[in-house]
Formats: structure tokens, C-alpha cells, sequence
């Protein structure tokens, strides 16, 4: 799998494009921005929950990327994971600069319940096709237990720690620990089998 | 630390979920698993491509990209531009 989108036959893959914008071309990054803008936005959307402050960080986020290409490295993982890093790390960290993180806060725990579903809704709309990425992802992820999805979500979503999230959900410290270890690896594994089938 | 525990350590570790006191064990572990640890560590990022991957595209508008490639073509690579205060 040379991306994790749908490819015209010939199109280049996302190392070629990282090696473009490496060497300085600009049109490289143009179409990886075609190819990836709607996954980052949707990322950054979900983190900091504002729209015109989404549309600004994915200008950064990439900005960023053209700038920072020369450490990107093949042999160390896929252009996507390194962009979804950067891009996650960039979201949390203007969300907890801009000190909306309390207000997430005090939406969370409004509906902390609701909070795993309104991940894996997203995927089981009718508008999108079996086969599809997202719809494997989601069935990854929905195949394991709310509960786990839930500190899954507050750890990866919102950055909290596990402290922070014994807090907010006022479940054990130990407890928020176990769910995340058996949660992740199920997930890891669940992908695991995924790439070996492809 | 047991191999099978450096592993469920480097899954929190990706998303940031280490407390900062199991941070340090698994500093040490790292360098104990060497190469193998390292690998474990980068496939774990995979799990960031999944959870991004499980969200519906949001799209951004044309505008934003024009902008953008318009600030790239003025400024090259590598200038960021300076920050306001």
C-alpha cells in the first residue's frame, strides 16, 4: 500500500511526494495536501472543536511539513503517521496554549458517555462504502469495549494523561491504565492482522 | 521490565499517555530492547494513522489553500516567518 487513500493509477506515491517537497518542490506538496487536507482537518477539528482556528493550524501544520520534510525518514514509517504526529502534537499543543482546555473540559464531562460514540459514528454513516479506510478503522476500533474506547479517545484526542483522565471520569487510576493497555492492544494487534492480509 | 511490558509501555508512550514516573522505566527499558524496541516504537505510530484515519475528511476550503501555497512560493523552504508578539 504506497497510501492510505485511493490512487489514479500513476499517481505518485506519499514517499515520492515527501522526497519532492524535500528537494523543494512545491507541487509535491500541493497534491499531498489534496490527498491528506480533509483527514488533517477533520484531526485538528476533533482536537480543538473550533473551525476558524482548525483552518489556521492546518495552514501551519502545513507549513510545517514543507519546512520540516528533511526529517521525515522512509525507513522509519509512513509519511501519514508522521504527519498525523505532527499534526496531533500541534492541535494539543494549541489547545492547552490557547487554555481552552478547560472549556473541552467542561464540554467532556457534560457527555463523557457520549464521547465514544460520537468516535465511531463518524464511520458508520451510510455515506461512505464498504472497503473503504475509514470503514476498516472504525470496525478496528469499534470492535473493542466503550469503556476502552473512551479513555482511548481523552488519551489520544484530547492529550490527557491517565491521571487526568482518572479524574475526569472518576475511574480508577489502575483501572484508566488496564483499559488503555488492553484497548491499544487490541487495536495494534487488529491492524497488525490488517497489513498482513494486504 | 519484560518485553511484553515494554510493549504496552510504548503504546502509551506514542499517544502520550506515560505518567512521567513510568517514563523514566521506560527510558531504561528502550535502551535495554535496543533495535527491537526502537522498531516496536515506530510501528506503534501506526496507531495515530488509525485514529486520524477513522475520522470523516473534513475538507478545508480552496482559500485555505491558496493561501497556503502562496506563502510557500514567497518564502521557500526552511523561513518560517517571524511570530508576533
Amino acid at each position: 500500500m504506497t497510501s492510505a487513500v485511493d490512487l489514479e493509477p500513476g499517481a505518485p506515491s506519499d514517499v515520492d511526494l515527501m522526497l519532492g517537497i524535500q528537494s523543494g518542490d512545491a507541487d509535491a506538496l500541493s497534491q499531498l495536501y489534496d490527498r491528506y487536507n480533509g483527514i488533517m482537518r477533520a484531526l485538528i477539528l476533533r482536537i480543538i472543536h473550533n473551525e476558524t482556528e482548525t483552518d489556521d493550524l492546518l495552514q501551519e501544520v502545513f507549513m510545517e511539513i514543507w519546512n520540516q520534510a528533511k526529517n521525515f525518514a522512509a525507513e522509519k514509517g509512513k509519511p501519514l503517521g508522521w504527519m498525523v504526529t505532527l499534526t496531533r502534537r500541534r492541535a494539543i499543543d494549541a489547545l492547552r496554549k490557547k487554555q481552552a482546555y478547560a472549556r473541552a473540559e467542561e464540554r467532556l464531562q457534560a457527555q463523557p458517555e457520549q464521547q465514544p460514540l460520537a468516535w465511531v459514528q463518524n464511520a458508520t454513516e451510510n455515506d461512505i462504502e464498504a472497503g473503504d479506510t475509514r470503514v476498516l478503522m472504525a470496525k478496528v476500533i469499534n470492535s473493542i469495549p466503550e469503556a476502552q474506547q473512551q479513555v482511548i479517545e481523552l488519551a489520544f484526542f484530547q492529550g490527557m494523561s491517565q491521571r487526568e483522565i482518572a479524574s475526569h471520569t472518576n475511574i480508577p487510576l489502575g483501572t484508566v491504565k488496564t483499559r488503555l493497555e488492553l484497548g491499544l492492544k487490541k487495536i495494534y494487534d487488529s491492524l497488525k492482522e490488517l497489513r498482513d492480509e494486504f | 521490565m519484560s518485553f511484553e511490558e515494554f510493549q504496552n509501555c510504548a503504546r502509551l508512550y506514542v499517544i502520550g499517555a506515560l505518567e512521567p514516573e513510568e517514563l523514566q522505566d521506560f527510558a531504561a527499558a528502550r535502551k535495554q530492547y535496543g533495535s527491537a524496541g526502537e522498531d516496536f516504537i515506530n510501528q506503534c505510530y501506526g496507531l495515530h494513522e488509525a485514529f486520524a484515519l477513522s475520522l470523516k475528511p473534513a475538507k478545508a476550503s480552496n482559500a485555505i489553500k491558496d493561501k497556503l501555497m502562496s506563502m510557500v512560493r514567497e518564502r521557500g523552504q526552511g523561513q518560517s516567518r517571524p511570530r508576533s508578539a
